[in-house]
């Protein structure tokens, strides 16, 4: 990344403004105090005088609610190119006659800014399936319109492991370009045409004259800080561990370490990679319906239930396996990209416990054990 | 994080090893399902190594019902073979929601009840802390069965009460009974629009036991699995009334629910009702039969015409 | 907001009854010729035990302005004890729906015998009034996704969302 402008904070709340005057939908991280809602008394999370601040990727309706915090938003970016739920087709019966009403594919542009760098890296890692056997329309019709800015990340917790991924805090993967503070306010580094026409389209509210000191300066200081900062949460190797899971379908270590888990299907809920959907047909009394895909998980006995009663995923413990393989070793086998970026909500939002890093550490030391030394030990 | 010096755990903790490496020893259980301390905190541990056993804690994190575990569904666990259960007096109530419902047979498990003193909103910490009003689980707050009677081993000191914290549920309840229906109305709704359907109230629940949920069923529809605020709506009334006078009040459905909707309320108004209605109390007796599938022939009726 | 559409609402109200008392009662008040609204369409089942709460909120989700359950009066049922099963069920959740913000008055729960025409006719009139006065329950209606999705233009001159009886009628006549 050659190219470096610099936006100010109060430029980039006005380039917001810009867009949304524009009729542009802007998408961007947008805190609320849950507490501060008129029936928030009666919400549990609230006490009295309490405050609890939720971030979620929201449609802005003003400038003033992009947050700028670089808190992460309790569900990913996944929501606004897979929607929880969406209407494929509608149709109506009328008589003998079935109609089929195809819904748009097309999409009006829009903007994300200060997304994070994970959850733009999971539409390019996402983009591979939707493209494989069949060319989903409404994925890359939503992911044509839009134009993804990420704001380099400070890391968030001890469940970050971006960079064990081949992701990074300061990633412009899946993004068009990539925004970095400092000192009174930003540095703007286009990826892609995209994220130049940004520039090119709102001139005014960036300067060519990047401050002297942010170049091999404070920007990229504070970005080699984060990735470091990463790294420290978990190293692995992805190749051997894509491998071990390969080789070792049947291994206990795989099972053992979800005998803990309910099933509840929260962490792919809130996976930016996790994809999977259902398909419904919503029926609307006699005459008419709605055909709607909507998120799945396979963290349900339903996933893979047959229509003959068998499930080949019958116990959780299984279905948890399912879960790590197909991130871990099916879908870098076939698309050469780990469905995963490292964002840590599915450890976060588990409250059995259930550790993503812990996990990937105990597959990746078996991963790099010998063979032959130690047989089978690991599952006691 | 405003608790007073830090309790580092419940009384009993040495017991509870002791019991869970001889119940081990002796073969008597194949495993004892217990909580541990790991990088983020207390969380459901399978020990089946008596030398494990010193993992096991008990303090003011462990927050969750480890009773999902005995969920008659979950082959994984019971193949492991007898079972040894750690359980605090609200999820011996749920022990006894599943006997009740002949969900499970009482020679299956060994159940170690600890005396407690309430439990922490949330288990995620380092370090358990000291019960605060700000800190503690509202559901705690008049707890009727801090020392379980439905266990074979029942460990630890007596303790003291939790304490009142913040707003408790019931004022929750009466501040929403207080709004105007339409309010009410709007409050519930935005709050079912949050839920993304993964169901996770209904996995973690301990009562939640049907073979295929209704939810499930799809051919005919009848609760729209899509997540907009009609199928939210359907949904949620759905899970809570089929638990009407079944809920154990343990909370997890609440706890695991990854957008923060405050099932709490809606369990804890039924609660209310059954016990208006029909002087019934979650108890952990299992001969204590549920209000609904049952009846009287005086029944209230002042709302049928 | 009520007294605007009093003149022009016609309440849609869907009546779960059970097939032993209130569908006999709901008989004979016709055979009786007694006059009532005429907004009710009845839904028979086997007995009020074999109503659940469900039917009430799928007919809401289709539209309906209120709802109507009726059965046997207790020591009545003809399988002795369905509707004091029914009873309990109907009375919790009569109270959680009020709880989440349902104006009761939109389900009317009442015990019809089969000798009773008259006070199903009165169970029914009550009913439409008082939904009449209550007005469409356009809250519930808001919560369909139709509501956000608008449908696609029209195909060959049909509107999707259209009119919405059942097109069975039409393949009847």
């Amino acid at each position: 990344m050659s190219e470096r402008f610099f936006i100010s904070e109060t430029d980039l709340r006005g380039l917001t403004a810009d867009l949304l005057d524009g009729g542009t939908e802007v998408i961007a991280p947008v805190a609320t105090d849950i507490c501060q809602s008129p029936s928030a008394v009666a919400a549990t999370a609230c006490t009295l005088d309490g405050s609890k601040v939720e971030i979620d990727y929201r449609q802005l309706t003003s400038a003033d609610d992009l947050d700028l915090s670089r808190g992460l938003p309790q569900l990913s970016l996944k929501e606004f190119f897979l929607p929880e739920h969406e209407p494929l087709c509608r149709w109506r019966q009328k008589g003998t006659t079935v109609q089929v009403f195809e819904v748009p594919t097309e999409f009006a542009p829009r903007v994300v800014l200060a997304a994070k760098p994970c959850d733009a890296a999971a539409l390019a890692v996402v983009d591979k399936v939707m493209n494989w056997d069949y060319e989903d329309e409404l994925w890359n019709g939503r992911r044509a319109a839009t134009t993804v800015i990420n704001l380099a990340c400070q890391v968030i917790d001890d469940s970050c492991f971006c960079t064990a991924v081949g992701a990074a805090p300061d990633d412009v993967k899946g993004a068009d370009g990539l925004l970095t503070p400092v000192e009174g306010g930003y540095v703007y580094e286009p990826a892609t045409d995209k994220g130049r026409a940004l520039v090119e389209d709102f001139a005014a509210r960036f300067s060519a004259d990047v401050p002297a000191d942010t170049i091999g300066g404070q920007a990229d200081d504070e970005r080699a800080a984060a990735r470091a900062r990463v790294a420290d949460n978990l190293e692995i190797d992805a190749d051997s561990v894509r491998d071990w899971i390969e080789a070792n379908f049947e291994d206990p270590l795989l099972t053992h370490l979800a005998m803990r888990c309910n099933g509840c299907g929260a962490c792919t809920g809130v996976c930016p990679t996790c994809h999977c959907f259902d398909i419904v047909d919503e029926q609307e009394g006699v005459g008419h319906g709605t055909r709607r895909r909507l998120w799945d998980t396979c963290q349900a006995p339903t996933f893979t239930l047959h229509a003959s009663g068998h499930n080949p995923r019958d116990t959780q413990h299984v279905r948890y396996r399912q879960r790590i393989n197909h991130k871990f070793s099916i879908y870098p086998l076939r698309f050469g990209e780990v469905l995963c970026t490292g964002c840590g909500r599915c450890t976060r939002v588990c409250h059995a416990g259930q550790d993503l890093v812990e996990i990937l550490e105990a597959i990746d030391i078996a991963a790099r054990r010998p063979r032959d030394a130690e047989p089978a030990e690991a599952a006691s | 994080m405003t608790g007073p010096a830090i309790a580092p755990a419940y009384a009993g903790v040495d017991e509870l090893r002791r019991v869970a490496r001889e119940l081990l020893e002796s073969g008597e259980v194949r495993v004892i399902i217990g909580w541990e301390d790991a990088r983020r905190g207390a969380r459901p541990v399978f020990i089946t190594d008596p030398a494990e056993a010193d993992k096991l804690i008990f303090d003011t994190r462990c927050v969750h019902n480890l009773v999902t575990y005995l969920d008659p569904r979950r082959d994984h666990v019971s193949e492991l073979g007898r079972i040894g259960l750690v359980v605090k007096g609200c999820d011996a109530k749920a022990v006894a929601g599943l006997l009740r419902e002949s969900q499970l047979s009482r020679d299956h498990v060994v159940l170690i009840g600890m005396r407690c003193g309430g439990v922490l909103e949330e288990g995620e910490l380092p370090e358990p802390l000291a019960l605060t009003p700000e800190n503690v689980a509202p559901r705690c707050y008049g707890c009727d069965n801090r020392e379980p009677t439905l266990t074979d081993h029942l460990l630890g000191e007596p303790q003291p009460e939790p304490p009142r914290p913040v707003m408790t549920i019931d004022e929750r309840v009466a501040a929403l009974d207080d709004l105007p229906l339409e309010e009410r109305w709007a409050f519930w709704t935005e709050q079912f629009s949050k839920c993304v359907r993964c169901y996770a109230c209904r996995q973690v629940c301990p009562l939640c036991i049907c073979e295929r949920c209704i939810v499930e069923k799809t051919q005919p529809l009848w609760i729209e699995s899509a997540a907009h605020p009609r199928g939210n709506f359907s949904w949620n009334l759905t899970r809570a009334i089929h638990l009407a006078g079944r809920c154990v009040d343990c909370g997890e459905c609440e706890r695991f629910c990854p957008v923060g909707i405050p099932l709490s309320l809606l369990n804890r108004k039924l609660q209310q009702i059954v016990h208006d209605r029909y002087g019934y109390t979650a108890s952990d007796d299992p001969e204590n039969a549920a209000p609904i599938g049952d009846y009287r022939l005086d029944d209230q009726q002042e709302f049928i015409k | 907001m009520n007294s605007q559409h009093s003149d022009t609402f016609e309440p849609r109200i869907t009546a779960f009854v059970c097939n032993w008392c209130t569908y006999t009662g709901a008989d004979l008040a016709g055979t009786s010729r007694l006059h009532m609204a005429s907004n009710v369409r009845i839904i028979r089942l086997p007995c009020t035990g074999r109503i659940d709460p469900l039917f009430i909120v799928k007919a809401f989700e289709r539209g309906a302005d209120g709802v109507i359950v009726s059965g046997c009066h207790p020591a009545d049922c003809h399988y002795t004890s369905g509707n004091y099963h029914a009873r309990r069920r109907f009375a919790v959740f009569h109270d959680i729906m009020q709880f989440l913000g349902v104006d009761p008055r939109r389900m009317t729960f009442s015990w019809v015998s089969a000798s009773e025409g008259a006070k199903w006719k009165d169970v029914v009139n009550e009913t439409v009034a008082n939904i009449r006065e209550l007005g469409p329950y356009e809250a519930y209606r808001a919560l369909a996704p139709d509501a956000v999705e608008p449908w696609p233009e029209a195909v060959d001159g049909l509107t999707p969302a259209g009119d919405q009886e059942p097109a069975a009628k039409e393949v009847a006549s």
